[in-house]
């Protein structure tokens, strides 16, 4: 009997953490490093991966480096060379981080909810801790979420003559949204 | 002795003289690394720029016409020797002036442009040597030649190169990517016979894959459209392993009359995969997409 219990009260658990972890597959990370010398350095990649976990209010995001989809070809092949993101080595950015204080966010009331996420950024196989502020909306049991943030791209071992010359900045901004 | 001495034309001579020794000298100073009028010859010039300033020799295929600045040295030592035993140096002079004008012109624009700022900091003593000397080549070697032919000889090699240059520049910066529907697939595939290849040969399937025009078929496991025309199409096999297809924009109302199980036909540029540490599976991304049929 208490085998069955214990059983019972464990699918419980899992099920009820399932169903607290919202996924997508279709968030949208921006990259913007455009100066007023070069408009060119701008890219989306619109098939990050992006979780919510709603009980403990950690967030993550992972997205392909190549799939950051430039207008110009160019910049495109730049973007993922060896000297530059090496997308070839290192594949996905990711962010791993929580929301610093949950209690203050009610998954179950519709509103918009301004908190801070504090985690870890991988890019180009360096992390560095972040903290930014992130909006999250509830919409009839639907969560969205978005920021908005600058990287300092020698943080991460990226530089080069158009960073020093002034073509691409040197802390890009980065958008990120998801829809759960 | 006397009348020897007296047929030594030292002008021609003394300019020559620095167009040479000049032309190995640095001409700029691209942060760290120095950059003589030789490097142009010699190939390294696009190997520098490409790592100090991130720009690439944008027609390898025409590297050979830069050959052509290997006579600036050897025209300028015939003019030594032809200036120094007091012989007729012809053209020589203004087709050395020239060339070594448009090449400085070159490096200038170059600069300009991979830095963006500081020029004239960047400029490094051979690239005035070489500036002053080709002028005064062309300017004062020939008193009997008219200003006007001068002044055409000053300006036909750093005009000819600044045009190249500028065209060169807005077409590559106004370039973009042609539309996936006019691009012929290099790979035609089910999307379930994708998901298997890259799991089984994930490397030689990114080497294979990435980059490539792929038409996939199959049946959409999710559709999945946002406010701002954002659009995605899913193909998942059993695992939970998928390939998702972000679309332009333009297809969004056709993206709408597709439905999660439609047999659906997509065509883009494949990203290549990632392993999802969220999600446990394998993630083969594409961008550019559009439908290919429904």
């Amino acid at each position: 009997m208490k085998k069955t219990i214990l059983f019972f009260s464990l699918i419980t658990i899992t099920v009820t953490g399932m169903a607290q972890k919202a996924v997508t597959t279709s968030a949208v990370i921006g990259f913007d490093a455009t100066t007023p010398k070069d408009a060119l350095p701008k890219a989306e990649n619109k098939t990050a991966i992006a979780s919510l976990d709603k009980t403990t209010g950690v967030i993550m995001f992972e997205a392909a480096v190549n799939n950051f989809a430039f207008s110009n070809p160019k910049m495109q092949e730049h973007f993922n060379s060896s000297g530059w993101l090496n997308s070839a080595e290192f594949p996905k950015f990711t962010f791993s981080g929580k929301i610093d204080k949950l209690s203050e966010v009610k998954f179950n009331k519709n509103g918009s909810y301004k908190v801070n996420v504090s985690g870890n950024l991988t890019v180009k196989g360096t992390s560095k801790a972040i903290s930014t502020p992130v909006t999250i909306v509830v919409k009839d049991g639907s969560v969205s979420t978005s920021s908005e943030f600058s990287i300092v791209l020698a943080d991460y071992s990226v530089t080069g003559g158009p960073i020093t010359s002034g073509k691409v900045a040197a802390e890009p901004k980065i958008s990120v949204s998801a829809n759960f | 002795m006397t009348s020897k001495k007296e047929t030594i034309q030292w002008l021609p001579l003394i300019c020559a003289a620095v167009l040479l020794i000049s032309f190995f000298l640095p001409w700029m100073a691209w942060g760290d690394s120095k950059v003589s009028g030789y490097a142009m010859v010699s190939g390294n010039f696009f190997k520098i720029s490409e790592i100090t300033l991130g720009l690439e020799n944008p027609f390898p295929k025409l590297s050979f016409t830069f050959l052509l600045f290997v006579f600036i040295p050897i025209f300028s030592a015939l003019l030594i020797f032809l200036a120094g035993t007091g012989r007729k140096t012809g053209w020589l002079p203004y087709i050395t002036g020239a060339l070594s004008l448009s090449l400085t012109t070159l490096y200038i624009l170059f600069t300009d442009f991979g830095l963006g700022k500081n020029l004239f900091e960047a400029m490094s003593p051979g690239i005035w040597l070489q500036l002053i000397a080709a002028i005064v080549l062309i300017l004062f070697v020939s008193p009997g030649v008219s200003l006007l032919k001068k002044i055409a000889w000053l300006v036909v090699g750093p005009v000819f190169v600044f045009a190249s240059f500028s065209f060169t520049k807005n077409k590559l910066m106004g370039e973009t990517h042609k539309n996936t529907t006019d691009i012929k697939a290099d790979y035609t595939i089910a999307a379930n016979e994708l998901i298997k290849e890259f799991i089984t040969h994930d490397t030689g399937s990114n080497t294979k894959y990435s980059e490539k025009m792929l038409v996939v078929t199959g049946h959409a496991s999710a559709v999945d459209i946002a406010a701002d025309s954002v659009s995605t199409v899913r193909f998942a096999d059993s695992t939970g392993s998928y390939i998702i297809f972000s679309l332009e924009k333009e297809e969004l109302e056709k993206v709408k009359n597709i439905k999660a199980g439609d047999p659906v036909s997509l065509k883009g540029v494949c990203s290549g995969s990632i392993f999802s540490e969220i999600l446990g599976t394998t993630s083969i991304s594409f961008k550019r997409a559009t439908l290919n049929k429904k």
